[in-house]
């Protein structure tokens, strides 16, 4: 396996940083009631978005899921509007819609949105993937879902016809072991990735806390996407830190099973790594952690100027 | 451009496939998928020939599964294709309503607005003895999915010159075709034959009573309207020809001459699109009415599979006249 070169370990570095500092402040913005949309943290789970859309081309697509806002972070968009969502002010991507479970989406980045209703995400990417075929692109789509959303009846429905079809298609499961408070276990036969060879298609198991290993097979299944060879199905195992909710009770797991989970932090252990291989200083990645703060302090002053909007809001861009 | 007066003789069904042809030959964005509707043809007949004049790339024949078929046209017609999706019953409704609801009606202004849903679904309908599954009309669910079109034609030029509408424009369409008017024979205009959305058709002008009537028993009413001729009584018949945009200017204007309004459609009368109408038109026009609106419609029962037995719950031009009489 060749080895990751240290920029982009960097890079990689950075947009975790980034995806943290930002549940951070999207955590006190909260707090301090200035949240007008709902959120779950993504906390713990950074690996995934990070290592899942840098292998991303500006115009390959993304379907993301709900869990954190890392995946529209990672594919570029402006984290002052991603605040405005939050805030539901018309800095938003939506111009005041509001978006904590997020609708943001740009297609000129791709960014093909998201749906509420859990498995939305199966369907628009095979048609996107279907799409990137018929213009004759070489486009690739990457599709976020956890592994509760994986029980779906559009699962089998989308990753079939994009199996059947050979569509470009990267198909990246979240299993942090829970949905809600339903453990992967009961709720869910065999293994997620075994669902892959019953569709004819590659399906890789990885430690998704391990962002390397993340980027690594995700750059492989977008090199056999682009390539025309079709679909793979990767599952991500991996742990979420905080509620499914801020104000979740929890009473599903045990406070000793959320505490020893921060060993696995994705973002302190590849800092650890970054250290020890001397890629960087400790006093280097302290720097960068300032600069970034300092970027989402700045996006989140923008954030916060706009104004709310009208009640004309409500009837805009319904109809063409 | 041909000639305004010259005409072709076509089915309803070739007429929608006169449609997609004529679309696709203008736009490579538009393609054509759903179940058997490729070397089939489609089981009514409304895809036939597509496949050998533009290939498997643009005709595409889809696994049994409507919620993938709707969803990924949406995820199609937001990165820049304009997919025709049919679903092979209307009544599979259900198997993608998610898509249909929230999906093709709503992704657009969910996310502010920044994409275009150009898509067509293609929804057969109507009573033809396949049961209470196959044979349901179910416009009015849709009546609360603002952000979708609602399209029903009732005659084979309509369902040419709508269905090339219904491609062309930036609105999801969801296009309801009665599977009874497959075979119906209709004078369609040659050449580039467009109807505009949310337009309805004065079908037959009268002055004593308007019908509101769309998809089978626009016919049924205009049957009706010749029969109640002969015992004097001038009828309207007005097609709204979808239920989104909703034409009430037309609608209104007829209320007005007539004074008397009786609204026909196949499906149920409780939760059928006939009770919106008719409470538009209490809200906007009580004042014209010199009788109260009658609704004809089915009884509040799902519908058999028993040609026999449906005779007596479709309704029909017998319906219709009788409810005229039964104006003040
Ligand atoms: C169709 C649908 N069913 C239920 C919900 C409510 N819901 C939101 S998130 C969630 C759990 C999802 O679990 P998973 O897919 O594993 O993602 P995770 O939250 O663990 O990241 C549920 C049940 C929903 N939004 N949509
Ligand atoms: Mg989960």
């Amino acid at each position: 396996m060749t080895a990751i070169a240290p920029a982009t370990l960097l890079e990689l570095y950075e947009s975790m940083v980034t995806m943290k500092l930002w549940d951070q402040t999207a955590l006190r913005l909260l707090q301090e009631g200035r949240v007008l949309a709902g959120y779950h943290s993504g906390r713990g789970q950074e690996a995934i978005p990070a290592g899942g859309v840098a292998p991303l081309r500006r115009d390959d697509y993304l379907m993301y899921a709900h869990r954190g806002f890392g995946y529209t972070i990672a594919k570029g968009m402006s984290l002052a509007a991603m605040f405005g969502d939050l805030m539901a002010n018309t800095a938003g991507t939506t111009g005041g819609l509001g978006a904590g479970i997020p609708h943001f989406a740009d297609p000129e980045l791709g960014i093909l949105g998201q749906g509420g209703t859990l498995g939305s995400c199966f369907g628009i990417a095979t048609g996107a993937a279907f799409s990137a075929k018929y213009r004759g692109t070489d486009q690739v789509v990457v599709c976020f879902f956890g592994d509760g959303t994986a029980n779906r009846g559009a699962f089998h429905e989308s990753v079939n016809a994009a199996a059947a079809w050979k569509l470009p298609v990267v198909w990246i499961c979240e299993n942090n072991g829970y949905a809600v408070s339903v453990p992967v276990a009961e709720s869910t036969a065999g293994r997620i990735v075994d669902r892959a060879a019953g569709y004819g298609m590659p399906g890789v198991r990885i430690n998704g806390m391990d962002v390397t290993e993340v980027y690594r097979a995700t750059c492989e299944a977008v090199r056999r996407a682009r390539a025309g060879e079709g679909p793979t199905l990767i599952e991500a195992i991996c742990h979420r830190f905080r509620g499914h909710y801020e104000g979740d009770p929890q009473v599903y797991r045990t406070e000793e099973e959320t505490e020893r989970l921060l060993a696995l932090d994705p973002i302190t252990n590849l800092a650890d790594r970054l250290v020890a291989d001397g890629i960087a200083s400790e006093e280097r990645l302290g720097e960068l952690e300032v600069r970034v703060q300092d970027r989402i302090d700045r996006a989140v002053q923008e954030a916060s100027s706009a104004p709310m909007p009208g009640p004309e809001r409500l009837y805009e861009g319904l109809y063409v | 451009m041909s000639q305004a007066t010259a005409t072709r003789t076509l089915t309803f069904s070739q007429a929608i496939r006169e449609a997609l042809r004529e679309e696709m030959e203008r736009d490579d964005r538009v393609f054509v998928w759903g179940e058997d509707v490729a070397v089939y043809g489609g089981i009514y007949g409304a895809t036939a020939g597509l496949l050998e004049q533009f290939g498997p790339r643009r005709v595409i024949d889809t696994p049994i599964s409507e919620t993938m078929i709707v969803g990924a046209a949406v995820g199609a017609a937001i990165t820049g294709l304009r997919p025709v999706a049919e679903l092979q019953s209307s009544g599979y409704f259900g198997i993608a309503m998610d898509e249909l609801y929230h999906k093709v009606a709503r992704w657009r202004y969910m996310h502010g607005g920044v994409f275009t849903v150009p898509l067509v679904i293609r929804l057969p309908e109507g009573a033809k003895g396949a049961g209470p599954e196959h044979d349901v009309s179910p416009e009015a669910l849709f009546l609360s999915a603002s952000g979708a079109y609602v399209v029903i034609p009732s005659d084979p030029a309509d369902a040419l010159g709508l269905m090339k509408s219904s491609i062309r424009d930036d609105n999801p369409v969801l296009f309801f075709e009665h599977a009874g008017l497959y075979a119906h024979r209709g004078e369609v205009p040659a050449g580039d034959h467009l109807v505009p959305l949310g337009e309805a058709a004065v079908k037959r002008e009268g002055t004593d009573v308007t019908v509101i009537a769309w998809s089978r028993m626009v016919g049924e009413s205009l049957r009706a309207a010749a029969q109640l001729e002969a015992e004097g009584i001038d009828v309207e018949v007005v097609d709204p020809r979808g239920l989104r945009p909703l034409d009430l200017d037309t609608i209104l204007e007829s209320v007005a001459k007539t004074g008397r309004v009786v609204i026909a459609h196949e499906a149920p009368k409780t939760g059928g699109a006939g009770g919106e109408v008719a409470a538009i038109i209490a809200e906007e026009a009580l004042e014209y009415l010199e009788s109260p609106i009658i609704r004809v419609a089915s009884a509040d029962v799902p519908i058999p599979q028993s040609r026999y037995l449906q005779q007596f719950l479709i309704p029909t031009a017998a319906s219709v006249t009788e409810a005229v009489r039964r104006l003040d």
